[in-house]
């Protein structure tokens, strides 16, 4: 590696070096508390996939480049030095992190594993060797921005199309549009992803709820926060924001999608709307009689898995429960759930860049847990999340039906 | 010339290892307040609702203070874990309560807060986190540095030990006894640069320079070393607090 390039990254290190990475950083007692945290150790189990494992491999640059003590002793915390051999390193444990940060609630100090990704995230897309897909999906999200204007007629007619699928869900009353677009004023920007099966139930029940919404011309999904590029992100989002701005609307509800919700949520500093997501939503509808759902629809025990991003991270733990015990009468709760639920071992990424044999691999706790509950109906809130327990669901071959909570509602909805 | 050398430990080292200690623990502290706040929050949430939920900073200094989180996972090294910070604790004010200002044990006492228990704990607790990291998997993540660090510790509690117990259990008596050390201390608080070897006679002097020296060092290397979360502990947990 060139000495400038070198400096090139040494920058964007330095850039991320906020007050909490700082500390981060330098305060890690190396306790080992965290190994265990991880669902990627406790599947193979790898000292490489633990958190302070994979963390350790920015802590050794960190060293190296921004503490005296690596300049004059590097032995001692075998600082490295920054090279071509060590980012292939530095790839292959940021891009087997999903970001979960089941390992924050482990670590003594609260020591953020995915913050300190973030470090070699940028230091790959710096050295262009980030996982190229993830960049072209960001940039395509990018550019459908751009030009929405030359897109916003084949999207209308595209969803044109879903209107007799939404209709077979819940009919609507007369002169309600099914999948409204444009609506000015509308309370709620329904953000979808781009498959028909994250809009036609969403669709269904807020037209069951006669609530006044719009769907948003935009993509939920936020590749620029996979690939950790914060320029990327946040001109994904601000397509939205713009979007509810100019439609005046008073909340963005972010489909099944975890990272979606996250970044828009948390990420995005202060909107003039509220941000909630889907399942907030279809709670809220339950719990004020906007919709009834019939009670006997589901058949078998059903367990929910709490998607990293809505749950430990988003704090939504009580409605996705309240919504099921609408639905069933037969819930059993995954051991260990909630902020302790271990993730499923698609985010991050994982599952756009494929990576089926890790993914597989370093989910097998994932998959017993599941197993255990003895559950045949599995749900969950976010699309990573079920795409990644789909293929568990074969790969383990746990014989339950993977289904997203807002399907259930939709086939639930009792039309009076 | 050994003579020399023990009073430069003994005192004017003394002097600069703690100045340095202080420069050192304020500059690592600047750097780390003068880098820009994170942008958002790294709060994780909480399983439910719960009061300390809703007060993060006093949730935070629960968590330092208790560290649930270790309790949870590793009951065993959360033991030995409190044991060690009380026990430091107590070495503090044990240590403290030498200068003739301060008087916690009973005027006339021979012995040093905890009768020599504290020391005992400290040791017992280092040689267990030692073993805990020569295992797998914390071995596999450990630094030289990580060894290092409790090797000096180690060593810092067993000359300490020494001291204590050959004043206390010696059959020659009280060979430096407590009135010694006051004066030793009293004299490094006034700045009189007075030779310790004055009033430290005893005949395992060597030792109180060897476990001088030994914290001098801890002390030289304090701004480099992950002791350092001693301060950042707080402010850590609250970010993960909210
Ligand atoms: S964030 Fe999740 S995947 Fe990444 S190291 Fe922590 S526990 Fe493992
Ligand atoms: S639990 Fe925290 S302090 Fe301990 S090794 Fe992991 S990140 Fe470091």
């Amino acid at each position: 590696m060139e000495d400038d390039q070198r400096q090139e990254l040494l920058k964007l290190f330095r850039e991320r070096l906020t007050s909490a990475v700082r500390m981060y950083m330098e305060n890690c007692t190396r306790c080992g508390l965290c190994i265990e945290a991880c669902h990627a150790y406790a599947s193979s189990p790898e000292t490489r996939y633990s958190a302070v494992g994979r963390a350790q491999n920015i802590r050794r640059l960190f060293d190296r480049y921004f503490k005296l003590s690596g300049k004059l002793a590097p032995a001692l915390n075998e600082a490295i030095d920054l090279d071509d051999g060590w980012l292939d390193k530095i790839y292959e444990t940021a891009y087997t992190c999903t970001g979960c940060r089941r390992c924050m609630t482990y670590c003594p100090f609260g020591i953020d594993t995915q913050t300190i990704q973030g470090i070699a995230k940028m230091l790959l897309i710096g050295s262009d060797k980030e996982p190229k897909v993830l960049s072209m999906l960001s940039d395509m999200s990018i550019a459908k921005g751009q030009n929405i204007e030359q897109t916003k007629q084949t999207f209308a007619q595209a969803v044109h199309n879903l209107e007799s699928e939404v209709l077979d869900m819940w009919r609507s009353e007369g002169g309600q549009e099914a999948v409204p677009l444009d609506v000015m004023g509308a309370n709620v920007l329904y953000v979808a992803l781009a498959g028909k099966h994250s809009m036609i139930p969403a669709a269904a029940i807020m037209n069951a709820a006669q609530e006044k919404w719009s769907l948003s011309y935009f993509e939920a999904v936020n590749f620029g926060a996979f690939v950790g590029n914060p320029q990327k992100t946040r001109e994904i989002s601000q397509r939205i924001i713009d979007e509810a701005v100019r439609l005046g609307v008073k909340e963005v509800a972010i489909c099944e999608c975890g990272t979606a919700y996250r970044v828009m949520k948390q990420q995005m500093g202060e909107l003039p709307f509220e941000v909630i997501s889907f399942v907030e939503l279809m709670a809220r509808y339950l719990r004020e009689g906007r919709i009834k759902v019939d009670r006997s629809k589901i058949e078998g025990r059903l367990t929910y898995h709490d998607p990293c991003q809505i749950a430990r991270n988003g704090g939504i733990y009580e409605d996705p429960r309240y919504i099921i015990e609408q639905l069933t009468g037969e819930f059993v709760e995954m051991q260990p759930n909630r902020a302790a639920n271990w993730c499923c071992g698609g985010g991050g990424g994982l599952v756009a860049m494929g990576e089926k044999d890790f993914r597989m691999k370093s989910a097998k706790v994932k998959a017993d847990q599941v197993r255990d509950t003895g559950a045949k109906v599995l749900a969950t809130a976010c699309e990573n999340c079920h795409t990644q327990l789909s293929d568990l669901n074969e790969h383990y071959q746990l014989d339950v039906k993977v289904e997203y909570l807002s399907n259930l509602v939709a086939e639930a909805l009792v039309q009076d | 010339m050994i003579d020399k050398l023990f009073y430069f430990v003994t005192v004017p080292m003394v002097y600069l290892a703690v100045a340095w200690a202080i420069v050192g623990i304020i500059i690592r502290a600047v750097q780390i307040w003068r880098r820009p706040r994170h942008p958002f929050t790294l709060k994780v949430f909480e399983q439910r609702s719960t009061l300390l939920g809703r007060m993060p900073l006093i949730g935070a200094i629960v968590d330092v203070f208790t560290m649930p989180t270790v309790r949870k996972h590793q009951p065993l090294f959360w033991v030995f874990l409190g044991l060690f910070h009380l026990a430091l604790l107590a070495l503090l004010v044990a240590h403290l309560d030498l200068l003739p200002q301060i008087n916690i044990m009973p005027t006339g006492s021979k012995h040093m807060l905890g009768y020599g228990g504290v020391g005992v704990v400290l040791t017992v607790s280092v040689l267990y986190f030692m073993w805990r990291r020569f295992r797998s998997p914390v071995r596999e993540i450990s630094v030289p540095a990580d060894y290092l660090l409790l090797l000096l510790l180690f060593l810092i509690f067993i000359t300490g030990d020494t001291i204590s117990w050959a004043n206390s259990w010696n059959s020659g008596g009280f060979v430096i006894g407590k009135p010694e050390f006051a004066a030793y201390l009293d004299g490094l608080v006034k700045f009189t640069f007075d030779n310790p070897r004055d009033v430290l006679y005893g005949s395992h002097y060597v030792v109180v320079v060897l476990h001088v020296l030994l914290a001098n060092l801890l002390l030289l290397l304090l701004p480099f070393s992950k002791v350092m979360h001693f301060f950042f502990a707080l402010p850590m947990n609250k970010l993960r607090r909210g």
